[in-house]
């Protein structure tokens, strides 16, 4: 085909066969994301949607039978957990366009209600065909409730409120062993206080108990929650209502002058995130079989915005794409020794996906070896102590030997003592040092940029080695931070968003 | 629980202490509304990350006077070391607050209205976990209780004064004599310099204002640079007062104080300090009579009922839509 | 133009309307009525109120005094989405389109009021909400087919944002038909658009009355539209109703002259 567009052989009102068909050829590939991205998005958009999820899902139930490494297929049902919750706040965020900031709370509710029904708390024990539609249709009602505030306010004020609500959740979670309020009498035990609920039923369906120390049992509920809600879902958006959320994201007012109720379809799109955020509360109460009011806080909230974010918002194979890479990475990173994989490969990746041409990337990469030898051999001149560290290989394992740690050692500099905890560890001072320097990487242009990325990355490689790598939590946390940021600068319609045009 | 009620309501003591407490407090959410109803003015925009910006702002504080040697051996007087810290801190946050806007929210001036608030909120992640990197997850404190005993063993901070039922502790009154200073200055800055006038036309209408020669993206950096120096000092008092720190602390006050801001009329800045006194003297007096576990559930319930009836505040103006 | 409307109640009225914004009169003390099948134009300067006419009408604001009568029941206090459920649909003088969305997706959505399958129904495809979603994308496709070739066939299924301006202003009114509305407004259809465009609107407006059956309340600058296809012709000024008549007796009005040029206007006249 050829790069130009046929002249157009009459000037007259309708579409004209050559130029119009080439606009519609080639519009497509133009407008869409490029790269290794924009393939996939393309292979995805021309395989019928239901094939993608069944490969999906069918290779997440073959997981148990793939290997029999307990802790990986605990990782793969928590992941399904995660996909549920992205795929029920993509409901109001990505497609009716609301900041729904409560969603955690309909999470908790329903993992709290299913754990008063069926476990030893009250001494109530619920057959699951029972408590769970229950807890569902509670929840759903929750999100009604919760979402009225939209009715009378704008989208930041609301957005406050449901912030609010989150904090008297957590507050009366954590608190609600001695309420005595409203005439009860003396204390009664509501939520079990910071200890929480334990000994939690496991599910039973048909006679048959599911085993939560085998995770597998709970893998299949879940996948086989996410194959009915992601078609039902799938339905929805397809039909008037989908049409109507994506017109009230549009222009709220349009809408609602075109006969939509937008109101209506505000509280309509809460209301079923939560329901589906209901499901997955009553999988995760049973799963772990405890609840505690420590996991549904704002934390959680933001690590599912980071997954529906960075999938896109507003497409389900996106957020669920979104669920499943972060979590697995967040898996990845409590480990040191895979962590390092993940740290390098990101660093490697990132520089030959960015700086171009080959000759520059070579002179960076080259450069990036020989300052971190060159460092290495001042730092041990200057003091044997300074390099004697060993590298962490696992949370509370050091190594000096290996392929790997013998790389390590040599190029970054490594102090004896560089693990233990003290107030004044290099480590922190680095840290502080490399944010300044990659903020002014992105600023700087041209070839002060590539200069100044040479000592940004090995200070960032000593910042992670002797701080970072051993302390996961705030490690994962950090990440999915600087996740967010990055991408609303970048890509603020994640991974495989739609490309949006905004008016502003 | 009734009976207590009854009995504390006579002790006029406690009864005025609560509301000296509560006016402390009270200041405090006021000076970090200021931050949040200043940007919310410009940009429009929920700041989550504001009340992350106090919170490393008490930390740069006690690092400071840690680092004089407080409280057991400190090697400056006790004035000097004190704004010592509160000069630190607010520098530095100063410094933090405008890196911020420039590279997490500049970019994206255009963009739609959510993607500054998620970027917030990854900052404000991101702020929360640096601090657990740099200063440890357990709280710490800054020991002020310590700092200058008498011999019944109470810091000077913590002396009080007064008269008859009336009595008020010296952190106390710095508190609010430094919360009045800041107001009237900030007051006096946007009221009488230029750069306050540029300010409020910016808040008015960003694109004429730039259009009138104004340097937006500067008047803009100001607004982040003052509002997160105020929220530095919050930081430092809130140090001084209850001494204990952890790096979670910022969220939690800042949406109190955000709340603030919005009750006294979002963009204004007298309101602001109303509605932080109000909060104030609403959580002191739930804590002191009601129920001490349960206070924030009563304040954010009571805060959801205000927003659902009068979500223009009580100086604020409705803004009308062009359609 | 069609005489029987004459003697008939109207189909839209407007009585004794009063609309102030912080002590500025935007509309004050307006009677306008539209009989049915009638395409009126209002016309007059910038500020004379007519968009915030519109406004009222629709919904958008509530009025500080006066009625505003669709088939004789009144729509003060009902909200927007509920008067156009009654019968009444509008453009807009910027354009407000679902620009994400695909062409088709814009005229589809705004059958949303016109439909019925609950949601539980379209999660699970059963017949009614097949059947109804078959039902919109035809109706969706015929109102589109309304503009002839230019917004057909592949058209269809581009978003709304790779249109050029005139085609988004016929996108817009076909959006506006298909709430299958008794009455459509129009704010300046023709706005921005060259004089071979200019003729084309203003023969799709009479053919919208013809063959559409609709009744037109239009908002206009360009006195040729207004000339060439207006029963009636009602002119503003500062909220006020200066003049109404046919074209040639408010164009030569004297009130309506001054508005526009200035007082020493009508004395060289």
């Amino acid at each position: 085909m050829s790069t130009n567009p046929p002249s157009p052989s009459d000037p007259a009102s309708g579409p004209q066969i050559g130029a119009d068909e080439w606009v519609r050829r080639s519009g497509e590939r133009n407008t869409g994301p490029g790269g290794v991205v924009g393939f996939l998005q393309r292979v995805a958009d021309r395989t019928p949607h239901i094939l993608l999820l069944v490969a999906f899902l069918g290779f997440a139930c073959a997981i148990p039978f793939l290997t029999t490494n307990v802790y990986v297929v605990g990782v793969a049902t928590d992941t399904m957990l995660y996909v549920l919750l992205a795929v029920g706040l993509n409901v109001a965020v990505g497609w009716a366009g609301m900041l729904d900031l409560g969603y955690v709370i309909f999470y908790g509710f329903a993992a709290y209600l299913f754990a008063e029904l069926s476990s030893a708390h009250y001494g109530i024990h619920w057959a699951t065909w029972q408590s769970v539609p229950l807890v569902i249709a509670a929840t759903i009602g929750l999100g009604f409730l919760l979402s009225l505030p939209s009715l009378r306010l704008s989208g930041d004020y609301f957005a406050i409120v449901m912030l609010f609500f989150l904090q008297i959740f957590n507050n009366f979670t954590a608190n609600g062993y001695t309420w005595d309020w409203f005439g009860l009498g003396h204390p009664h035990d509501i939520t079990g206080g910071p200890t929480g609920i334990t000994n939690i039923d496991p599910w039973r369906l048909f006679g048959h108990a599911l085993n939560p120390n085998k995770p597998q049992d709970y893998l299949w509920i879940a996948s086989a929650g996410v194959f009915v809600i992601v078609i039902l879902l799938a339905s929805v958006n397809k039909s008037r209502t989908g049409r109507a959320w994506r017109a009230l994201r549009e222009d709220p007012l349009a809408a609602n002058l075109m006969g939509m109720p937008v109101k209506w379809l505000g509280l309509l799109a809460i209301a079923v995130g939560a329901g589906v955020a209901g499901f997955a509360g009553t999988v995760n109460a049973s799963y772990y079989q405890g609840v505690f009011p420590d996991a549904f806080t704002l934390q959680l909230l933001i690590l599912i915005y980071a997954m529906v974010i960075l999938g896109g918002a507003g497409s389900l194979g996106g957020v669920i794409f979104g669920a499943v890479a972060i979590n697995v990475l967040l898996e990845v990173l409590t480990t040191p020794n895979h962590a390092r994989w993940v740290f390098y490969a990101a660093v490697l990746l990132g520089l030959l996906a960015k700086v171009r041409p080959w000759k520059v990337l070579a002179a960076v990469l080259a450069g990036l070896v020989g300052f971190g030898l060159a460092m290495h051999a001042i730092a041990a001149a200057i003091s044997a102590r300074w390099v004697d560290g060993p590298i962490a290989v696992g949370p509370t394992a050091f190594s000096t030997h290996g392929f790997f740690a013998t790389l390590i050692r040599h190029w970054v500099v490594l102090p004896k003592g560089t693990y233990e905890v003290s107030n004044y560890k290099p480590g922190n001072y680095a840290f502080v040092i490399v944010i300044a320097m990659v903020l002014t990487c992105t600023v700087l242009k041209g070839w002060k940029r590539y200069v100044l990325l040479v000592p940004t990355i090995w200070l960032g490689a000593f910042v992670w080695e002797t701080d970072l790598v051993n302390q996961a939590a705030t490690t994962r946390y950090l990440l999915v931070g600087a996740l967010l940021i990055t991408l609303m600068a970048t890509r603020p319609n994640g991974l495989f968003g739609q490309q949006r045009v905004e008016i502003v | 629980m009734s009976g207590i009620l009854a009995f504390q309501l006579y002790d006029w003591h406690f009864f005025f202490q609560q509301v000296v407490a509560g006016i402390t407090v009270g200041s405090l959410y006021g000076l970090i509304a200021l931050g949040y109803t200043m940007v919310y003015g410009v940009l429009k925009l929920l700041n989550f990350a504001h009340g992350d910006v106090y919170m490393i702002g008490a930390y740069i504080g006690l690092f400071v006077l840690t680092a004089l040697g407080s409280p057991a051996n400190p090697i400056l007087p006790l004035v000097p070391m004190i704004l010592l810290a509160f000069a630190a801190a607010m520098a530095g946050c100063s410094v933090l607050g405008v890196v911020i806007e420039r590279f997490a929210y500049r970019p994206l001036r255009n963009a739609p209205r959510i993607a500054p608030l998620i970027s917030a909120l990854g900052v404000s992640f991101f702020l929360q976990q640096t601090a657990v990197l740099l200063f440890g997850a357990n709280p710490r404190s800054y020991n002020t209780f310590e700092l200058e005993q008498n011999s019944a063993g109470v810091g000077v901070l913590f002396h009080s004064t007064g008269a008859g039922n009336f009595s008020i502790q010296y952190i106390e009154l710095v508190v609010i004599l430094s919360t009045v200073v800041l107001m009237a200055a900030l007051s006096l800055f946007v009221w009488r310099t230029r750069t306050g006038k540029a300010m409020r036309a910016v808040s008015f209408d960003r694109e004429a204002a730039s259009m009138m020669g104004i340097d937006v993206d500067r008047v803009i950096s100001v607004t982040f640079l003052i509002g997160s120096a105020l929220a530095a000092a919050a930081g430092v008092m809130t140090g001084l007062i209850y001494q204990q720190l952890n790096p979670y602390m910022g969220f939690g006050t800042g949406l109190k104080a955000f709340t603030a801001a919005v009750i006294g009329g979002i963009g204004n800045i007298g309101g602001a300090v109303l509605g932080g006194l109000l909060i104030g003297l609403i959580q002191t007096f739930t804590v002191a009579y009601l129920s001490s576990t349960f206070s924030d559930l009563i304040l954010f319930s009571i805060l959801v009922l205000f927003m659902l009836f009068r979500p223009t505040g009580i100086r604020g103006a409705p803004a009308l839509q062009k359609v | 133009m069609s005489e029987q409307a004459a003697d008939r109640k109207p189909l839209l009225e407007l009585q004794k309307v009063s609309k102030s914004f912080g002590g500025l009169n935007v509309i004050d003390d307006l009677d306008i009525h539209v009989n049915e099948h009638e395409i009126v134009s209002v016309i007059g300067p910038n500020g004379a109120g007519k968009t915030t006419l519109f406004n009222l009408i629709t919904g958008v604001y509530r009025p500080d005094g006066g009625d505003i009568l669709l088939d004789g029941q009144s729509l003060i206090g009902l909200r927007p989405h509920k008067i156009t459920e009654r019968g009444v649909a509008r453009t807009f003088q910027t354009l407000r389109l679902f620009l994400n969305m695909t062409v088709k997706e814009n005229v589809m959505a705004a059958q949303y009021v016109r439909t019925k399958a609950t949601i539980v129904e379209q999660s699970l495809q059963l017949p009614r909400a097949r059947r109804e979603e078959r039902e919109m994308n035809a109706f969706a496709e015929e109102k589109l087919g309304f503009f002839g070739e230019r917004l057909m066939g592949y058209r269809w299924n581009q978003p709304a944002y790779s249109l050029s301006y005139a085609n988004r202003r016929r996108l817009e009114i076909a959006r506006a038909t298909a709430t299958r509305p008794r009455i459509l407004l129009l704010d300046e259809p023709a706005a921005g658009m060259n004089p071979v465009e200019t003729h084309e609107i203003t023969e799709l407006i009479g053919k919208l009355r013809e063959e559409g059956g609709f009744t037109i309340l239009l908002i206009e600058h360009d006195m040729h539209v207004v000339e060439g296809i207006s029963d009636r012709v009602v002119a503003l000024d500062h909220g006020v109703k200066i003049a109404e008549g046919s074209f040639d007796a408010v164009a030569t009005d004297p009130r309506v002259v001054e508005a526009y040029l200035g007082a020493s206007a009508t004395k060289t006249k």
